[in-house]
């Protein structure tokens, strides 16, 4: 296995956790973004892009409204370029992503125990903070902000775990690794598409993006 | 520091005690709390204040600011206290709504589909870097036009958010953010399948048979990871068969 910045990896993969919900919410967890710096961070920033535009896919299918349950992908992205970095692509790409889907569901829960600690530690504040005593509700922020950052460590740290585990293991042949890239890749465009006809919500809209990609395509054609 | 960039300051992590219980509303009694100052000459007052300002409360994070304003603003002019907690589940679903989409379903796809667009367009790091350092700005720049409104304005915050641009830019967002991300559809498609060997039969098959599976599920839809871990499963299945 290539020697990873293990501890750079670890601090981004934190960073990109706590920007999710708890701190800042500025794009820094969003797979593109947190592939691309874990791409720099390896020293194979085409990896981190490819993965991360490939996890994107996936992240525009979530809208973060009110009380919704979703998935993590930052680490999970930043765990996804840590197993692709230094291989070809076109097969590494598919099983990077289904280790970042993955990690990406196990963090969505961890952040429903994460806000049920916090919950608890509010159920029992709760008389005091009703007073209106001083300092409570900056006690319990503390503590929601730190178990955040736990969850994120640990989040990060899982993910490096299963890269140094997959990396171990058995390596896909070519072609298994071409066939897992389309179908990961299809599966990031049904996440897209299907989130945004369900976001357009009426025909007008969905005609917009209808048109989107009428002009994507002959862009494309133009090149 | 100014009361008013401290509360500014405590709203970059309004979320960070969210609870299912009461929501964003911790967050929103510490970031509210320098705004309450001027009550400390009044501790029965301030008392009061601090424990209405951390009740139930959900509003776009964004956003939020215009409530935290408003409602220091109506406990610093001694509005009844009935009044305020009115206000603030008054304010909530409006600020909510108002900020999902323009953020959540318009300048988040949007930004996100013109870096991919870029990405995919072969311009490297420079278009992610850019899109962060200008959605940073923006939701900076937002969060604290929310809280300048909300001080000023005070019970009657809501009328001034309805007056102002962001409304129709929020009904626009969602129209934008379709466009982008319909654009960057057959971008991504054929720069993500170009490394397995069949790039143009790949993106045709894949993108016509995503938007006629997600056009199906529309009323019911799929989990998108889940069907993806199964797909590539089978697909397992079917190499090791066949070795």
């Amino acid at each position: 296995m290539r020697q990873l910045p293990v501890l750079a990896l670890l601090l981004w993969g934190t960073v990109a956790g706590l920007d999710l919900a708890s701190v800042l919410q500025g794009l820094l967890s969003r797979p593109l973004v947190c592939g691309s710096v874990a791409g720099v961070i390896i020293g194979d920033p085409a990896a981190g892009l490819s993965i991360g535009a490939a996890l994107e896919l996936f992240a525009l299918d979530v809208l973060p409204v009110g009380a919704t349950r979703y998935p993590d992908y930052g680490a999970a992205t930043v765990a996804a370029v840590a197993l692709g970095a230094g291989q070809p692509w076109g097969a590494a790409l598919g099983p990077a992503v289904l280790l970042g889907l993955i990690l990406a569901q196990i963090g969505g829960w961890s952040i429903v125990a994460q806000r049920r600690v916090t919950a608890w530690a509010l159920r029992h504040a709760a008389p005091a903070l009703d007073r209106g005593d001083p300092g409570v509700a900056v006690r319990l922020h503390l503590l929601g902000l730190a178990t955040d950052l736990v969850r994120s460590v640990g989040l990060a740290a899982l993910g490096l775990a299963a890269v140094a585990v997959a990396s171990r293991g058995p390596r896909f042949d070519m072609s298994t690794g071409h066939a897992l890239t389309v179908v990961t890749v299809a599966g990031g465009f049904v996440a897209l598409i299907s989130g945004a006809l369900r976001r357009a919500g009426t025909v007008r809209r969905i005609g917009w993006l209808a048109g989107g990609m009428a002009l994507g395509v002959l862009g494309l054609a133009a090149l | 520091m100014m009361p008013r960039l401290r509360a500014l300051l405590r709203l970059v992590s309004l979320q960070a005690s969210y609870t299912y219980e009461r929501m964003q509303g911790i967050g929103i009694a510490v970031a509210e709390e320098p705004l309450l100052e001027p009550l400390a000459a009044t501790p029965e007052r301030a008392r009061a204040a601090r424990g209405r300002s951390a009740q139930y409360f959900n509003a776009h994070p964004f956003l939020a600011g215009a409530a935290v304003g408003a409602l220091a603003k109506a406990e610093r002019d001694g509005e009844p206290g009935e009044r305020i907690l009115r206000l603030r589940t008054a304010l909530s679903g409006p600020l909510g709504a108002l900020g999902d989409q323009l953020f959540w379903a318009g300048i988040v796809p949007a930004v996100m589909g013109v870096a991919l667009i870029a990405v995919a367009a072969g311009f490297g790091l420079g278009p992610v870097a850019g899109a962060v350092i200008g959605y940073n700005a923006l939701r900076v720049l937002v969060t604290w036009w929310g809280l300048r409104i909300g001080l000023a304005h005070g019970l009657k915050v809501a009328h001034a958010i309805s007056e102002s641009r962001l409304p129709s830019l929020a009904a626009r967002a969602g129209s934008i953010g379709a466009v982008i991300v319909g654009a960057a559809v057959p971008w991504v498609a054929a720069w993500l399948l170009r490394g397995t060997g069949q790039s143009l039969r790949a993106t045709v098959l894949v993108v016509a048979g995503a938007f006629l599976l997600g056009a199906l599920t529309l009323r019911r839809p799929l989990s998108a990871p889940a069907l993806t871990l199964g797909a590539a499963l089978l697909t397992l299945l079917w190499r090791w068969s066949a070795a």
